[in-house]
């Protein structure tokens, strides 16, 4: 048996089995990537990157256990199995910081605090409302893309159940 | 940087009243209390559906008492704060559009909001025990009334909103509303055919219309900067102007309030269980055409032609609807073109204009929803204890139901204008306002007066007199005291009738310039001229009664006439031809992918070819210079081009994915060399994604097909390199000619570069997307929040999950 063949779990889009060597990579960089996505979400307003950059960035997080581990291995993360929850609440969130000035008399999307007005930081993070609303992007973009791959791959393996081992892979006979 | 908002509204403790008369307009120390007070019957009424439908979702059998107890909240709420003096609210919620969230609660809007709660509330309470048989025997679950309930509750909710709006874009939101609304209701009954093509002539009549409205409103922004009625009013001249944006929403409001020729969709709404029938014709939906007559009256009456119109339409409408009345053998036909007369009445009381003519047409208003929904509760009920749904099949039913025939015959006396019935004043009005007019007005007004009452008769006689039949059995007692109620109320206003009167006449001057205080309905013992109509006009009613055998051959003639080439045959031709097109270019258009994409490409690349024709070309195409530093950039570009071209090439699908993601990759370091790396970045992440989608896309599509397809030969060559010659070479000379014209004046980009700062930002892509263009993201956010819905359905069968 060749390492290439070792691995336990087909991957989550039917292309083929995954060696130890990527499904041990793939374990080991869900942190990390979870990490720079939030990164990239706080350091927004100073530095490249905002909400919808690590909503992208955490999925492809996930998207890496699809593909290395598989489904039932990917939905084992509480965030997977509620996806489309969260890209609800984003979508919410979102709303709520563009409404919410309305009740305060005030234009919608208006941001606080008003230019000019004081900053509270936490470390280097600005503590102001724009934050607020990248927020409810990241979790909107973050549950969209992950509860669309887990539409694609629940189809898929319904669809090989159905149609049993003989037809997996994408190479074509020439 | 915006400008705050303001928030007037109040209640008459602490009052400071402005400079104009007419309006109440007052300042409080407390604004949202004071705000929160006026919205309160708006809040409620809107807050009922929700609560029936979740009553209903935690048990069916709560939805009607809990609609019905918060219609009835909604309606003492409205009593309450338009006793302690109304109040208004205006917000701008969106100031750079002008767009505000106005609501007053003057006399009009009090009158149509007591009316929709009130008589909801009735209607509602005859609803809990006739929906229930309504849905038995058709043999459909009881849980389906919850949708009922949700509905008709929305209907009652946006009509008090539409009632309170004082600015035309609210109005048009709360129009829109009612029409959604009542389109569930007329097809309520969605197994029925018949029920789902006249909820669709109601909401394309009626939706279509309110475009006009819309239109109307954005003439008047246009010229006076202003969406509010009441600052309106006080700017506009006559002229073509208003005569042309004052007659588009003159339309909108006609075509709601089923005048002829839009009326057609009304007698064919009559497909809705019985309750909505009645709440249509009486407190909503047809209601609403007259409310928005009043509500843009002060406009509407600075132009002679506007209320000529109205005159003319309304006058049609008596005519037309009281003839047909007299012709239809369903009962509630029968009640629908009574209706279409009675509001052609009150249009016809606005055209005549005056003090009578606005009190007259509040007045008449009230007046006739009284008696018209006690009417349609009535033809609820009699079919329910019959199982007839025709007046020549019944008759006699005034042994089994004694109540019902006293409190419907009240009501049909009320309609008919016989003294001791409020119907008697609003006679009085409309007489009075006619006499004004002159003799011939006088006249006209003295021959619908007697329409009226032949129908009248024609609908209670046939009902409740003549030879008793087999099979009719009483009713259960919620199916009848509603119709108490409303028959003792048109009683009672029959005797006094003052606080109808001040309802009306508040409402009236909410929109007519000049005093009403002394228009008193009042019963006169002597021979001035109203008396004399009044006399004429029952003489004239008894004749038609009596004469029936002798005209009702020409009413039936005229009925045919109609039926063969009215509005409602050039509807339906409409429809048919209309569909037929929609077909003709929906077949083409999605016939496959490839012709789709070229019916995208190719008139987008001929437009931009004639485009760039018509405009100067000298010195707009220019060749830069190249240095040496642009190296990797060019490297990057020719890379792209390789791939672009590869693409061409490609059959493989997989391989054509991968080959897209790599011009895609390309692209994403040529953004980087640009100094861009925001969009770098997302380009990056992007096509990840993307690139991954799409392969277990290819995946979902069976493996044979995909080879199959992938081996076809290439068909309709040229014709394909054509096509993309074209776009491509149209793209090719605006990237081109933009490129060559280096920004001549300070872009808006730059704008934002130096706002940044303010908005406590280092980075400007993600300010501008957060905070300078954050409503542009929030639209855009919820389009992915849509993508994922389509994704689910098309996979998951609508389940996320």
């Amino acid at each position: 048996m060749s390492p290439r063949t070792k691995g336990k779990g087909a991957s989550s889009f039917g292309i083929g089995t995954t060696s130890v060597l990527t499904e041990t990579v793939a374990r080991v960089l869900l942190l990390p990537t979870v990490v720079a996505a939030v990164a990239i979400l706080v350091k927004g307003y100073a530095q490249p990157g905002d909400g919808f950059a690590a909503g992208v960035v955490a999925s492809l997080g996930v998207m890496l256990q699809h593909l290395a581990l598989g489904r039932r291995e990917a939905e084992r993360l509480a965030v997977v199995r509620h996806a489309p929850i969260l890209a609800g609440a984003g979508l919410v969130l979102s709303l709520l910081v563009a409404t919410v000035p309305l009740l305060l008399g005030d234009p919608v999307l208006t941001h606080y605090p008003r230019p000019g007005g004081h900053v509270i930081y936490l470390g280097t993070l600005e503590l102001i409302t724009p934050v607020l609303f990248d927020v409810g992007i990241f979790l909107l973009v973050f549950g969209s893309v992950v509860g669309t791959m887990n539409a694609f791959a629940r189809t898929i393996s319904e669809e090989q159940e159905y149609a049993g081992p003989g037809d997996s892979g994408l190479e074509y006979e020439e | 940087m915006r400008p705050p908002s303001e928030i007037t509204c109040g209640s008459p403790g602490r009052i400071q009243r402005s400079e104009r008369p007419n309006q109440r307009r007052f300042t409080v120390e407390h604004p949202i209390n004071g705000a929160l007070l006026t919205l309160a019957p708006l809040l409620v009424a809107l807050a009922s559906a929700p609560a029936a439908v979740f009553a209903g979702w935690i048990r069916t059998r709560f939805a009607a008492p809990v609609g019905a107890a918060f219609a009835l909240l909604a309606a003492v709420t409205t009593l309450v704060v338009y006793l302690r003096g109304g109040g208004e609210v205006n917000v701008a919620w969106a100031p750079t559009w002008d767009l505000r969230l106005h609501f007053a609660l003057d006399g009009l809007a009090a009158l149509y909001a007591l009316l929709a709660t009130g008589v909801g509330f009735l209607v509602l309470a005859y609803s809990s025990r006739y929906l229930p048989l309504h849905l038995e025997h058709g043999g459909r679950d009881p849980s389906e009334g919850n949708r009922f309930y949700g509905f008709m509750l929305l209907f009652m909710g946006s009509m008090v909103g539409l009632a309170m709006a004082q600015d035309l874009i609210l109005i048009f939101v709360f129009w829109d509303l009612t029409a959604v609304a009542s389109y569930y209701l007329i097809g309520y009954d969605r197994h029925d055919a018949n029920s789902r093509a006249s909820a669709l002539m109601a909401l394309l009549v009626t939706g279509v219309t309110a475009v006009l409205l819309l239109i109307g409103a954005l003439m008047f922004y246009a010229a006076y900067r202003t969406y509010s009625v009441p600052e309106l009013a006080g700017l506009v001249r006559p002229g073509p102007l208003l005569n042309t944006a004052g007659l588009l929403i003159a339309i909108a409001a006609l075509a709601k309030s089923a005048q002829v020729p839009l009326h057609f969709w009304l007698p064919r709404a009559m497909a809705a269980p019985t309750p909505v029938s009645a709440y249509l014709h009486s407190a909503a939906m047809v209601a609403a055409g007259v409310l928005l007559l009043g509500r843009v009256y002060p406009l509407l009456q600075e132009s002679e032609l506007l209320l000529n119109v109205l005159l003319g339409v309304g006058l049609l409408s008596m005519a037309v609807g009281g003839v047909l009345a007299l012709t239809r053998d369903v009962l509630k036909q029968l009640l629908a073109y009574s209706t279409i007369s009675q509001y052609g009445y009150v249009v016809f009381l606005y055209g005549l204009g005056g003090k009578y003519g606005a009190v007259g047409a509040s007045f008449y208003v009230i007046a006739h929803a009284l008696a018209k929904s006690a009417l349609f509760l009535t033809a609820g009920a009699v079919s329910q204890a019959t199982g007839e749904d025709r007046l020549s099949r019944m008759g006699g039913l005034r042994k089994p139901l004694p109540v019902l025939a006293a409190a419907s015959g009240a009501a049909a006396a009320g309609l008919a204008a016989l003294p001791l019935t409020i119907g008697f004043f609003k006679d009085e009005l409309f007489f009075e306002a006619a006499l004004q007019r002159g003799p011939v007005f006088a006249g006209l007004a003295v021959a619908g007066a007697a329409l009226t009452i032949a129908y009248a008769w024609r609908f209670w006689s046939g009902i409740f007199l003549g030879t008793p039949r087999d099979g009719a059995h009483g009713v259960p007692a919620a199916l009848v005291w509603p119709v108490a109620v409303l028959g003792i109320l048109v009683l009672v206003g029959g005797v006094f009738v003052e606080p109808f009167a001040v309802l009306a006449r508040s409402a009236g001057a909410a929109y007519y310039p000049g005093p009403v205080e002394s228009v008193k309905p009042a019963y006169h013992l002597d021979l001035r001229p109203e008396n004399l109509m009044a006399l004429a006009t029952f003489g004239l009613g008894a004749l038609l009664v009596v004469s029936r055998r002798a005209w009702v051959g020409a009413a039936w003639g005229a009925a045919r006439i109609g039926e063969k080439v009215g509005p409602e045959k050039l509807y339906e031709v409409g429809i048919i031809e209309l569909n037929r097109f929609s077909d003709r270019v929906h077949s083409y258009e999605v016939r496959d992918l490839r012709s789709r994409i070229a019916s995208i490409l190719l008139p987008a690349g001929v437009l931009v070819g004639l485009a760039i024709l018509a405009t100067p070309n000298v010195d707009v195409y220019r060749v830069g210079s190249v240095a040496w530093q642009d190296a990797p950039l060019l490297l990057a570009l020719v890379a792209v081009a390789v791939s672009a071209i590869a693409a061409t090439f490609t059959r493989r699908h997989v391989t054509l994915a991968l080959v897209l993601s790599s011009a895609g990759y390309v692209l994403a370091a040529v953004y980087a060399f640009f100094g861009a790396p925001d969009v770098a970045l997302v380009a990056v992440l992007i096509e990840t994604v993307v690139t991954l989608l799409f392969l277990a896309t290819l995946k979902l599509v069976p493996y044979k097909i995909l080879h199959r397809q992938a081996r076809l030969p290439l068909q309709r060559r040229g014709r394909k390199i054509a096509t993309s010659a074209i776009a491509g070479a149209g793209a090719f000379a605006v990237a081109w000619g933009t490129l060559s014209q280096p920004a001549a004046e300070r872009s808006v980009s730059q704008d934002l570069v130096e706002l940044t700062p303010e908005a406590h930002a280092k980075d400007v892509v993600t300010a501008t997307l957060a905070d300078f263009r954050g409503l542009d993201t929030l639209g855009e956010i919820t389009v992915v929040a849509l993508v994922l819905l389509g994704v689910a359905t098309l996979l998951r069968k609508g389940r996320l999950r």
